[in-house]
């Protein structure tokens, strides 16, 4: 066949996919977010077990999915737990969705807002943002599958870049000494690395998109590994070029660790700006998965045309995250979400598989 | 808890401002259906009363059909009728051509002396050659030509003379001899201008489509290139034809470029670009979805990488489809030249189509936007020579680049031997003018000349062309959001690229979707050992390039 | 259906002109003030203003501090292109006083007709004398903040007037640049400290241990690096200063040091100079109960440089075996100095024996990082140096 007409993605454009849909704010906040609770250089070690935590949950995410071949969370819900409550739990995920919508897009501002364009209305912001994120959408997810697939590379190079960059004022001592308060800190980091990676669970919407869902696992680890390799690099080198005590100082670290060296003589002296630009178009990315799988889900949950459930998360996207007044509401807001994320793992997929459990195995029904 | 979330509920201010998020997208909604209806409108071509016209034939009534003739040609000017008589016999016999179209000499040695005085036989045998006889006596016997085909039909004799064919018609055959074929003028084969090379044939395509698709076939022998005519155009019909490899291009999408051919309806086709813009994918897009070149080496290497050429009669412009976007940034010499330069080259082509797309709005976010990211001395340096000058940057920049796509226009325009003196004078002068007058900083020249220059070095002149066009609008972009501008004018570039497709084929192949084999022929021409096979993208019947 | 469109076409205009005519943040790098350099100093009462000041009717000014920035470059009155004819500075320096540092810096906009901005500002210089008033903490706060200034700053300290060192009487030379560009001389000299940036500002300030910082000496109208001050702990103030050799003797100890020499006389009182090639430390915390006490070892590489001693032949082993005992013994007493100021008479640590407590010995740190310098005071330092000269140049006499 010539063209094609099944709107289906490849395993690699669903890694990528995921990835996207993860590394979003945290990469600037999570150095900080962490550091606050764990107070020892040993923050590398909660993310790290963080994300051992979190490739099991996608695990039984994709494996759930996998159930049910080309139907997604809001479509097998309904299947497994009835119409209603299927429903509402799948009704619940679309609120989580949208706000971590606005939240991202809200961060996406402050920061911008901050270091770029200091007097500009945050309308003036959020609405091209959102118009060209639904531009986007409307294409499908074959054309949002593509666009990430150009914008990741160009991410992933940039940020090594930087992060190589850096190394000059990386000092491994600032990394040391290792479990000096012994192992309880970095448990206590773990709750808040596991909040980083909040909206793993587009996998429930991704797997039914994809050409070979038998790839699903692999394609899914993979693509929580690459922004958990990501977040490490990142938690590492801040940590190395800054310092702990620095760390938990700064409001942005990740932005401060490349405003605190200058390459004398390279094009770019100041490397925060290939920074911003890549983090730009990773938010966006980020914004433009959770956009689609919240209006996705609605269209699903309550049978209405894409087009126009596109058309109407607009305005309440922009309310979402229009919502914090402060720089501290934005930040409580990401909290919320994480504990949100747990919520939202044990209601639908743990939920959903149990149930699935038992009527399959226990009562040998057939779903 | 309940007053506290009242607090949390934003002020009317941004309800007005969701609405109006909403409200923007549903206007350029409708704006886009509107024009796409508008432009878009590929009606098929009603289905042609497909009843032949009347038969009319041809009597064999000399004067009867000598009237008829002059009643429906006579108008024309250029119609000749030259009235003779056989020799030897009283037989009228009558040539109808059209001035200009035909060969003279052929017509006087080879027919009207062959006729009027060669004796064409014994008087006795005369008489008897009536009729059929006679036709046949003068194509065995008497008139030294190739082939002489006949017509029957009044209606393809009026059409075939008025194609350039000289008709004969003698009192009694109720037939015509066209015994001259059209010679239409031509010119001589010359380099391509649009595409030259270094290193590569120095043969272009001509107005004549014989010629051109002889040129094809000339490239070397196969019997696999399959070289079909249709005609095209409601009133004024021209010969269009499709060159493919029938082994190697994917049957769905010869149907599909066959079907969207068929589909045309226009009552004149004047150059290949009218073909290009009736059978495109998406007529609001910016961006080209149909390849056009001069140059049959490049026409014959896509007919190998499994794609379809359209060459259309009275332009040197064939068309290839698919095309996606990193094809048009590719030239022929990047595959004549060793791979090492050409890969460089390539990459060179990449930098110069960013360069040439975002550098202005880059100038703008930064000299307006965001002095913090720019080096400092750098910084300070702009600073210094900007001092002075009255306008924004988007102003600035505006006035220096449409005075160069003035220049440009203009040196198109120009007669050959002031065009490049005009250029220096253009480029040169009204810079330095410009700047020593402190409207421009010195600076900007630079950038505006690297645009330029850059926009240039892209081997498709109309893909320069999309480029410079688009370079307006990321200025304006930046112009609003500075490097945000910017960012978001590159993703929604992005976006429409993915969602654009040039006969079924996504746009911005290979990279996304990715297809790894292919990335050997994009940003890097591998070693021709390593291209082993045809472009995946294409989806060829014949995937291996070599047996 | 037409009288639609026109209403649509009509609607899309004057969205986009209302996207056009919102460039909010546009503001061209010309009509903005670039700043370079900060200096704040104790305020000055400068009293011919004061009067005028309040014969204009302002209340009266209590001014605590005084800011200088240094603008590049200064605004030229159309004169391009003949700049080299007037011998003006490529500077301007702008002094403002007020309470609070933010203040100081929205005061500029009184004075001046263009906005200061600080995405360029290299160098901050804090005087002594106002570090004595107010901890670094509270005076570098807003540059910590602010979204403009890059993280990337390096941080200094003045003897007398900060605002000297933003002067000099070299016409072509930006000081502020000038400072910065010193900071790379390192590899040649070692009593230059690695420059100190706002981002490790930030961290020495949040572990409430003490430091030291370069200071910048205004010699004759010309800046130098002298010395360096310590900046205590615990209270974020400056407490005393140390000289060049000082700070070559910490980098001896932290081993951070990039080059340099040291200089001796030999047996005949001749001079002999040792270029320092590489340098190596390692400070070895040593516990027992509640008593901390160092080892330091250092090694070093380095080249016999420069000899004024006729009668010497350096390229014989002995000699050079002698030299060397000479060039330890001279250093030995430089460290015995820089550790006799710290522990007697500033009591503070600023040469890193903390930080390799806290890497090797994180417990006991923890003990003791909230009184380190007292605890370091009393504890005991011993060293061994072993310098090795492993070649003597291109001459052998």
């Amino acid at each position: 066949m010539f063209t094609r007409t099944d709107d289906k993605i490849t395993s690699t454009q669903a890694s990528i996919f995921l990835t996207d849909a993860v590394l979003g704010a945290g990469i600037l906040t999570l150095p900080r977010g962490v550091t606050e609770i764990v107070k020892t250089p040993d923050v590398w070690l909660s993310i790290l077990f963080g994300g051992v935590v979190i490739i099991l949950v996608v695990f039984i995410m994709t494996k759930l999915s996998q159930q049910f071949v080309g139907k997604t969370v809001f479509q097998y819900a309904k299947r497994i737990v009835g119409r209603i409550p299927g429903g509402i739990l799948t009704s619940l995920l679309v609120i989580y969705f949208i706000v971590i919508c606005g939240f991202e897009v809200r961060v996406l501002a402050e920061v911008t807002m901050y270091f770029l364009l200091e007097g500009t209305p945050i309308w003036g912001i959020l609405m091209p943002f959102i118009w060209v994120s639904s531009y986007l959408i409307l294409g499908g997810i074959n054309s949002i599958a593509r666009v990430f697939q150009i914008i990741f590379p160009i991410s992933i190079f940039i940020l090594i870049i930087a992060y190589i960059l850096s190394t000059r004022i990386f000092d491994i001592n600032n990394l040391r000494p290792v479990l000096s308060n012994g192992i309880m800190p970095v448990f206590s980091g773990l709750k808040s690395t596991i909040l980083v990676y909040t909206g793993c669970e587009v996998v429930m919407v991704l797997v039914a998109h994809m050409q070979h869902p038998k790839q699903a696992v692999r394609a899914m680890i993979t693509g929580i590994s690459i922004p958990l390799t990501l977040y490490f690099i990142t938690v590492v080198m801040v940590i190395g070029g800054m310092s702990v005590d620095a760390v938990q100082r700064s409001t942005w670290p990740t932005i401060d660790l490349l405003r605190s060296f200058e390459i004398a003589g390279l094009f770019f002296e100041r490397f925060e700006f290939p920074f911003l630009v890549i983090w730009m178009m990773q938010l966006f990315c980020n914004f433009t998965s959770f956009f689609y799988s919240s209006s996705l889900g609605i269209s699903q949950i309550f049978g209405l045309p894409f087009r126009s459930t596109v058309f109407g998360l607009m305005p309440v996207l922009f309310l979402a995250a229009s919502i914090p007044q402060r720089i501290n509401d934005v930040f409580s807001l990401g909290d919320y979400i994480g504990y949100a994320s747990l919520g939202m793992f044990v209601l639908v997929p743990v939920l959903l598989s149990i149930v699935l459990l038992i009527r399959k195995k226990g009562l040998k029904q057939h779903v | 808890m309940w007053s506290k979330a009242v607090n949390y509920v934003p002020e009317w201010k941004t309800w007005v401002e969701a609405g109006l998020t909403l409200l923007a997208p549903l206007v350029m909604r409708r704006l886009s259906t509107t024009l796409r209806t508008w432009v878009g409108k590929r009606s098929p071509q009603e289905p042609q009363a497909s009843t032949a016209p009347p038969s009319d034939p041809l009597t064999g009534d000399f004067q009867a059909e000598k009237a008829r003739l002059k009643q429906q040609l006579g108008r024309n000017s250029d119609v000749h009728f030259r009235e003779f008589e056989l020799a030897g016999s009283q037989t009228p016999a009558m040539l109808v051509f059209v001035e200009g179209m035909q060969n003279e000499d052929l017509i006087c040695n080879q027919v009207l002396k062959m006729l009027m005085q060669e004796p064409l036989c014994t008087e006795g045998e005369l008489d008897q050659l009536s009729g059929q006889h006679l036709g046949s006596y003068l194509q065995d016997r008497l008139l030294p030509l190739p082939g002489i085909p006949e017509v029957t039909e009044l209606l393809e004799l009026k059409r075939s003379i008025l194609s350039g064919y000289t008709a004969l018609l003698i009192e009694g055959l109720p037939r015509a001899f066209l015994v001259g074929t059209p010679s239409p003028r031509t010119r001589a084969i010359t380099e391509p201008t649009s595409e030259a090379l270094l290193r590569g044939s120095r043969v272009g395509f001509t107005e004549m489509i014989s010629e051109n698709t002889a040129m094809l076939r000339q490239q070397g022998r196969t019997d696999d290139m399959v070289i079909e005519s249709f005609e095209v155009g409601s009133r004024i019909q021209r010969t269009l034809a499709i060159a493919y490899m029938s082994e190697i291009v994917n049957p769905d999408l010869l149907k599909e470029v066959k079907d969207r051919i068929a589909a045309i309806n226009m009552d004149f086709l004047a150059e290949s670009g009218y073909i290009e813009q009736l059978i495109e994918d998406n007529p609001l897009s910016p961006f080209q979805q149909v390849q056009n070149t001069e140059r049959p080496d490049r026409t014959i290497s896509a007919l190998l990488e499994g794609r379809v050429a359209i060459l259309l009669e009275g332009s040197p412009f064939a068309l290839l489809v698919p095309v996606t976007f990193t094809m048009l940034i590719q030239s022929p010499e990047d595959y004549f030249e060793r791979w090492l330069p050409g890969s460089l080259l390539r990459m060179l082509r990449f930098l110069a189509a960013f360069l040439s797309l975002m550098t202005p709005s880059l100038y703008i976010s930064f000299i307006s936007f965001h002095p913090g990211l720019l080096p400092t001395e750098l910084a300070i340096t702009i600073a210094e020579t900007r001092q002075g000058v009255p306008f924004p940057s988007l102003i600035e920049i505006l006035i220096l680049e449409i005075s160069i796509e003035i220049l440009r226009e203009a040196g198109i325009r120009l007669p050959k031997p002031i065009g490049p003196a005009m250029g220096i004078v253009g480029g040169l002068i009204i810079g330095e003018a410009a700047v020593q007058a402190g409207i421009v900083s010195p600076m900007l020249v630079i950038i505006v000349a690297v645009t330029a220059i850059s926009s240039f070095a892209i081997p498709m002149y109309s893909a320069g062309i999309t480029l410079r066009m688009l370079r307006f609008i990321a200025m304006l972009f930046a112009s609003v959001l500075g490097m945000l501008g910017t960012i978001l004018f590159f993703l929604l570039l992005c976006s429409h690229m993915t969602k654009l497709k040039s006969f079924g084929v996504p746009y911005v192949t290979p990279v996304s979707p990715f297809r790894f084999n292919d990335w050997k022929d994009l940003f890097i021409r591998a070693p021709l050992p390593l291209m082993r096979h045809r472009p995946n993208m294409m989806k060829t019947e014949d995937k291996k390039r070599r047996s | 259906m037409y009288r639609g469109n026109q209403i649509k076409v009509g609607s899309a205009l004057l969205l986009s002109a209302c996207l056009l005519s919102g460039c909010w943040s546009s503001k061209e790098i010309e009509d903005q003030a670039i700043y370079t350099g900060l200096a704040l100093d104790v305020g000055t009462e400068d009293k011919e203003k004061i009067k005028q000041m309040e014969q204009l009717g302002s209340p009266p000014m209590e001014n605590v501090l005084t800011g200088t920035i240094q603008i590049v470059p200064q605004k030229s009155f159309g004169s391009r292109g003949n700049a080299s004819s007037n011998q003006q500075k490529p500077y301007v320096n702008s002094v403002q006083s007020g309470n609070s540092v933010f203040e100081i810096m929205r005061m500029y906009s009184l004075i001046r007709d263009r906005p200061v901005i600080g995405h360029h500002l290299k160098v901050i210089v804090l005087s002594t004398d106002l570090l004595k008033k107010y901890a670094i903490d509270q005076l570098l706060d807003f540059t910590l903040r602010d979204n403009d200034i890059r993280p990337s700053c390096l941080v200094f300290l003045a003897r007398g007037q900060a605002a000297e060192a933003m002067t000099m009487n070299q016409p072509a030379d930006v000081p502020s640049f000038h400072i910065k560009d010193m900071e790379r001389n390192r590899f040649r000299n070692n009593k230059i400290m690695k420059g100190i940036t706002l981002t490790n500002l930030n961290a020495l300030m949040n572990t409430k241990q003490s430091y030291i910082l370069q200071t910048i000496a205004s010699v004759k109208g010309k800046d130098e690096f002298y010395g360096a001050g310590i900046i205590k702990g615990k209270t974020g103030k400056w407490i005393g200063n140390l000289d060049s050799n000082d700070v070559a003797s910490i980098s001896w100890i932290r081993g951070t040091g990039q080059g340099g020499l040291i200089k001796t006389l030999d047996e005949r009182d001749q001079i002999i100079t040792y270029e320092i090639k590489s340098m190596k430390s390692k400070i070895i915390p040593k516990v027992k109960g509640d008593s901390v006490s160092f080892h330091v070892e250092i090694k070093s590489k380095g080249r016999l440089i420069e000899n004024w001693d006729a009668e010497q032949n350096f390229s014989k082993v002995p000699y050079l075996k002698a030299a060397e005992k000479r060039f330890e013994r001279k250093l030995a007493s430089e460290i015995q100095t820089i550790l006799d100021k710290m522990q007697s008479r500033y009591k503070v640590d600023v040469s890193g024996f903390g930080k390799q407590l806290s890497l090797s010995h994180p417990q006991v740190w923890k003990k003791v990082k909230d009184d380190w310098d007292d605890v370091f005071s009393r504890s005991s330092v011993t060293f061994t140096i072993d310098l090795t000269i492993t070649d003597y140049g291109s001459s052998t006499g």
